[in-house]
């Protein structure tokens, strides 16, 4: 089913939380909202759910207003950061409870619950635990059993806030590849909220990047990796070396390496990634002189930072190999220069 | 078995030790001199003082209206520390206040407040006379006081537990199309159930024990509102410590029984919860 936003706006008190957003999110789609803490993402997330309420703007499923449809009849799922399972029921009974809970002309046989508990359980990998309480799981396994209670509804859209938020590395990746999984299989127009770049980018087939209560950004991870429509983006997508430059004849330059700057501008900051930089030990007029001050070595990769004559320490990142091979060590004076970079107006 | 547990503080053996004495000097001893006491008498003699009709008609009156009362608080309290905790109003803090004042009134002020209120001539008595409804020296009036003096524990109990109840919780019940009476009964009333068993059974046994409010509006009429504590008193008065201790192990052996019954269905529900391995 499709979700329309349309011109939602939210404040609590002075605080903008959401400013004018509009979003079209496609059926049987899997959408990332993707943006640092207190950008509005969770708040989005949740009057689309309908356990918030806009001050603006309305919400359509499906070509329908449902902007003042209760949270109980928006057939949504909704999955919580800290799973909010009922402690005091089992498993089963967690996952049973939107059935339980409906009117009784529309209540499944006790028969019907039970094998539809069951086949959801099967479908987390988890039935064995149907007898089991929450207290009695890991993080996962409970986010797993939530996600279970949720689809038991047979919801319309599912969404999710922060899903794997409260899990460790290890989980959380071997978590979300089971989620893309799933939805793989069915298909269910699907939007989580996350702050991990890594996450969104893997999980999602198009990405939104919201900053202060806007909407920087809509599209496939591709398309916002490698064209970010604007500085946030990039900066928010990966690490970043920032360069400011003057403006000369339409170019600017770090050390002497030139690039096209944007129009009508004097200033500019060039955006260029830890991976986009040659380093070298012989000096060019186009590379700029530094000297290393820490490697570090994080597995398959190893970051150098240099520190440069203006401005921040460069950071520089080698594959493994290149590191060895280079045989880079602290003190060192090199030379960098960068292959790709982003101009912006500065 | 490894009977030692690991804690942030060291000497678990002393402060094991330390519990047991000080629980033993505080505690057991006086109930232990009481039993002690009661030993001396003859079998028939300790069954003709524990069962005069007179005696059991007390006991009808204490456990009822103790029952009553409790049952009284467990519904207020519940509700009283659902708009503390939920509402936000003016004079709230004023109103949490309040609810600790049974505790800091002396028992003998807040009886002549309820007698003077609630008698037949009293400022509000005068009016449900009108009625038909008397409350002051009846049984009526004991269950008015114990309902005054056990307020404090439900709500405090309640409070707590209730604050740390995750709103999440019932925006995943309302998402999954449960309607907010269900919400309560299903998600809230279970969660709290613990907390609320623990405030009626303490609320119960204050009732119990309960003796200055009551004795100023009962009026103390053998066979109608006649409180168990009284009982005790006047066989005090009467030199008759035997009969007096008599009575009062029956109730400390009903008290224990209940109090270990409540304590055990409190344990079975909060085992429910899951509390973490």
């Amino acid at each position: 089913m499709s979700i329309e936003v349309k011109n939602i706006n939210k404040r609590f008190g002075d605080f903008v939380a959401l400013d004018n957003i509009n979003l079209d999110i496609q059926t049987g789609e899997l959408l990332a909202l993707l943006g640092p803490s207190g950008c509005g993402k969770t708040t989005l997330l949740r009057i689309v759910a309908g356990l918030e309420t806009a001050d603006q703007g309305s919400i359509l499923f499906h070509g329908e207003d449902a902007t003042d449809t209760h949270v109980r009849e928006r057939q949504v799922g909704f999955v919580f950061q800290h799973y909010a399972l009922f402690r005091h029921m089992t498993v089963f009974e967690n996952v049973a409870f939107g059935l339980r809970v409906r009117p009784k002309h529309t209540r499944p046989t006790e028969a019907a619950i039970k094998q539809k508990v069951h086949a959801l359980l099967e479908l987390v990998q988890l039935d064995w635990l149907a007898d089991r309480y929450p207290a009695q799981l890991s993080g996962g396994q409970r986010q797993r059993i939530a996600l279970a209670r949720a689809l038991a509804v047979e919801p319309r859209v599912l969404l999710l806030d922060e899903p794997f938020g409260a899990l460790d590395t290890q989980v959380r990746k071997e978590l979300r590849r089971w989620l893309r999984r799933l939805h793989d299989e069915m298909h269910i127009t699907s939007v989580f909220v996350t702050h991990d770049q890594e996450e969104a980018l893997e999980v999602a087939d198009r990405v939104v990047v919201m900053n202060k209560g806007r909407i920087e950004q809509t599209g496939t991870p591709e398309q916002v990796y490698d064209q970010p429509a604007t500085p946030f983006v990039y900066q928010f997508l990966g690490d970043v070396n920032l360069f400011h430059s003057r403006v000369h004849e339409g170019w600017a330059e770090v050390g002497g390496t030139r690039f096209a700057a944007p129009e009508a501008s004097d200033k500019a900051v060039i955006y260029v990634r830890p991976h986009e930089i040659d380093i070298q030990r012989v000096a060019t007029d186009t590379a700029l002189a530094g000297v290393i001050t820490h490697v570090r070595l994080l597995g398959a990769t190893v970051r150098l930072e240099v520190n440069v004559a203006a401005g921040d320490p460069v950071e520089v990142e080698l594959t493994r190999e290149r590191y060895v091979e280079g045989r880079w060590s602290v003190g060192e004076a090199v030379w960098l220069s960068p292959r790709e970079a982003r101009v912006y107006a500065g | 078995m490894a009977f030692k547990q690991h804690s942030v503080l060291p000497g678990f053996g002393l402060s094991l030790g330390f519990t047991l004495l000080y629980l033993s000097l505080i505690v057991l001893l006086p109930l232990s001199a009481l039993v002690v006491k009661a030993g001396h008498m003859e079998w028939s003699a300790f069954w003709h003082a524990i069962s005069e009709p007179r005696v059991l008609a007390s006991y009808r009156v204490t456990f009822g209206a103790s029952l009553i009362a409790a049952v009284i608080n467990l519904l207020f309290g519940l509700l009283l520390a659902w708009v503390l905790v939920r509402y936000s109003f003016p004079g709230k803090r004023i109103v949490d206040a309040l609810v600790d004042l049974p505790f800091a009134l002396p028992t003998a002020v807040a009886g002549i407040a309820l007698a003077t209120l609630y008698a037949p001539n009293g400022s509000v008595g005068q009016y449900l006379d009108l009625v038909g409804i008397k409350v002051a020296f009846t049984p009526l009036g004991i269950v008015f006081a114990l309902t005054f003096i056990t307020l404090p524990f439900v709500v405090r109990t309640v409070q707590p537990v209730l604050q740390d109840l995750e709103v999440e919780l019932e925006e995943a019940a309302a998402s999954l199309g449960a309607t907010r009476w269900q919400i309560f009964l299903r998600v809230i009333l279970p969660t709290l159930l613990p907390a609320l068993l623990t405030g009626f059974a303490l609320a119960f046994a204050r009732a119990i024990g309960e003796y200055g409010s009551v004795i100023f509006i009962a009026g103390n009429m053998p066979f109608v509102s006649e409180i168990t504590p009284l009982m005790i008193i006047s066989k005090l008065e009467q030199y008759d410590y035997l009969g007096a201790t008599a009575i009062a192990l029956v109730m400390l052996v009903v008290s224990f029984a209940m109090l270990l019954v409540i304590n055990g269905l409190q344990w079975w529900s909060a085992k429910r919860l899951g509390r973490r391995k």
